[in-house]
């Protein structure tokens, strides 16, 4: 079943991201590939996700797509032009890839080849909207296409962020330019979420939630401290705290990611979630097991 | 006005370590409200050379570096100590380095600074970025802050994910553009067209470099 599909359909969806590696060696997302297989809708492939060099989304979800999955490319503005973007776009249709995810994408100065040029010829918003006329058969010039692409395009929100207007407004952007599922930045606050969503819901477009598992109470912290739009409870990160292992903190992270989705879930809160497992794909399993999402 | 910093003196020394002889050439605006090509900068540099063995043949602060006709006028009552010079530091910007380069085909020029950027002066010897010559001028879209040279990205359709509690994700210090643009068209009641407006991808034509204005021509150059 395509994303489109699935997403259509009202079923719970869930989708997942790996990351490319950085190298040529691929036997570690086959591994992850076979892990996931007949456990998620569609996988996403990373663009060189914080400004780290890696191999492209577009090579990736290839052999993601070859694997049997649904892949969803990942699509930033950083590092290709307006023609890099549009042929690359030419390219993964040609290859079968159906799904893009519209990104600006981090700035270069988080990775590890901060003296590159940044290139942000265009951005998310109009990124989708070059998406939208490639799917009309013609070019962002108006030039006609051989062959339109056939793309269901996505994008990326962060439903917590401070200011939270300007990203609503951005937000309505997106939908606006052709978004119709949006992949969140992870979210712990079913309160907060359900402020966003009540918002998002008159939109139209369909939201998986974006999941990340904390393995201790330092990292709940960390992300509190460091990352845009990311904000754990306060209750959440003493029930890490007091686990008293870091074996116990992890399960404690994974037992509450699995209760978030639950929820999520239960209450129809949103259309499905994304789960971002960094590292901890081996656990993905158990975690959708715990969320009530798979029956073995 | 054109914002400059000097360069390493080790850097300055090196490029001219050939030649004895030297002449120095600053600018009465930008450089020298940066403290970088004013009267007392070019002193300053000429207590340094000397020291170092090297002999400054004279010096002058061009009134505006980069007029090239006015900078020559000025530059004949110096003719003799630029002819008994080796070689030229313009203590300028880029700019006007190269008109002293056009003036002396003969002479070897160095510049004593890095031109860093256009912007405003907010306090004192404190300089922001604020115009990037874009050529396509979008501030009667943005509330009049440039998002071009604001943001990093230089993104024009609203605030990017990496915005945090109103900072960019390249450095706390650095305000979210985007956010300080939604906030000056909320305050001058213009949101609506916040909202409503989806800027396009720039013209990068009309940044194609060098670029040349003659302003006497009736009709818009290219």
């Amino acid at each position: 079943m395509s994303l489109q599909e699935a997403l259509e359909s009202g079923k719970f969806v869930v989708t997942a991201e790996i990351a490319p590696p950085k190298g040529t060696n691929t036997d570690e997302i086959k591994h992850l590939l076979d892990l996931y297989d007949g456990r998620v809708d569609a996988i996403n492939a990373t663009d060189n996700q914080s400004a780290v060099m890696r191999m492209s989304s577009l090579a990736l979800s290839k052999i993601v797509l070859d694997h049997g999955h649904e892949a969803v490319v990942q699509m930033t503005c950083r590092d290709r032009n307006r023609l890099a973007l549009q042929s690359d776009l030419l390219g993964a249709h040609a290859l079968g890839i159906r799904n893009v995810v519209a990104m600006t994408g981090d700035h270069v100065i988080a990775g590890d080849h901060k003296q590159a040029k940044p290139v942000y010829d265009v951005e998310s918003v109009q990124l989708l909207q070059m998406i939208r006329s490639l799917n009309e058969g013609r070019d962002m010039m108006g030039t006609p296409l051989k062959g339109p692409t056939g793309f269901y395009a996505g994008a990326v929100v962060t439903p917590e962020a401070n200011p939270l207007e300007p990203q609503l407004i951005k937000f309505a952007k997106k939908v606006q330019a052709g978004a119709k599922y949006f992949q969140t930045q992870a979210i712990y606050d079913i309160t907060m979420f359900n402020i966003f969503m009540s918002h998002a819901r008159k939109m139209g477009a369909k939201v998986l939630a974006g999941i990340v598992v904390l393995k201790n109470e330092r990292m709940a912290q960390y992300l509190n401290d460091n990352i845009a739009g990311i904000r754990v409870p306060a209750g959440m990160i003493a029930e890490l705290a007091a686990a008293p292992s870091k074996a116990e903190k992890l399960e404690t992270g994974i037992r509450m990611a699995a209760r978030l989705i639950r929820q999520l879930k239960e209450e129809r809160i949103c259309d499905g979630i994304h789960i971002m497992a960094i590292g901890m794909e081996e656990r993905v399993p158990e975690i959708m097991k715990q969320a009530g999402l798979l029956s073995d | 006005m054109i914002i400059t910093k000097k360069r390493d003196m080790d850097a300055i020394l090196d490029n001219i370590r050939n030649y004895r002889h030297v002449f120095l050439l600053g600018c009465s605006e930008c450089a020298t409200l940066c403290a970088t090509g004013g009267a007392e900068q070019l002193e300053e540099m000429k207590t340094l050379l000397t020291a170092q063995g090297k002999e400054v043949t004279g010096m002058f602060v061009a009134k505006t570096g980069c007029q090239v006709l006015g900078t020559k006028v000025e530059l004949r009552q110096h003719a003799e100590a630029i002819n008994a010079a080796d070689c030229i530091l313009a203590m300028a910007c880029g700019a006007g380095t190269q008109t002293a380069v056009e003036l002396f085909e003969d002479k070897p020029v160095y510049t004593v600074n890095d031109t860093l950027f256009l912007g405003n002066m907010t306090r004192l010897q404190q300089f922001h970025e604020r115009c990037s010559q874009c050529g396509e001028c979008i501030l009667d879209k943005t509330g009049g802050i440039c998002p071009v040279t604001a943001c990093p990205k230089g993104i024009l359709v609203g605030p990017c994910g990496g915005c945090k509690d109103g900072k960019c994700e390249v450095s706390p210090d650095v305000p979210c553009a985007w956010v300080k643009i939604y906030e000056r068209m909320k305050r001058i009641d213009q949101l609506q067209e916040f909202c409503n407006t989806i800027l396009p991808p720039k013209d990068w034509s009309k940044n194609t470099k060098p670029r040349i204005r003659n302003a006497k021509e009736t009709k818009e150059s290219p």
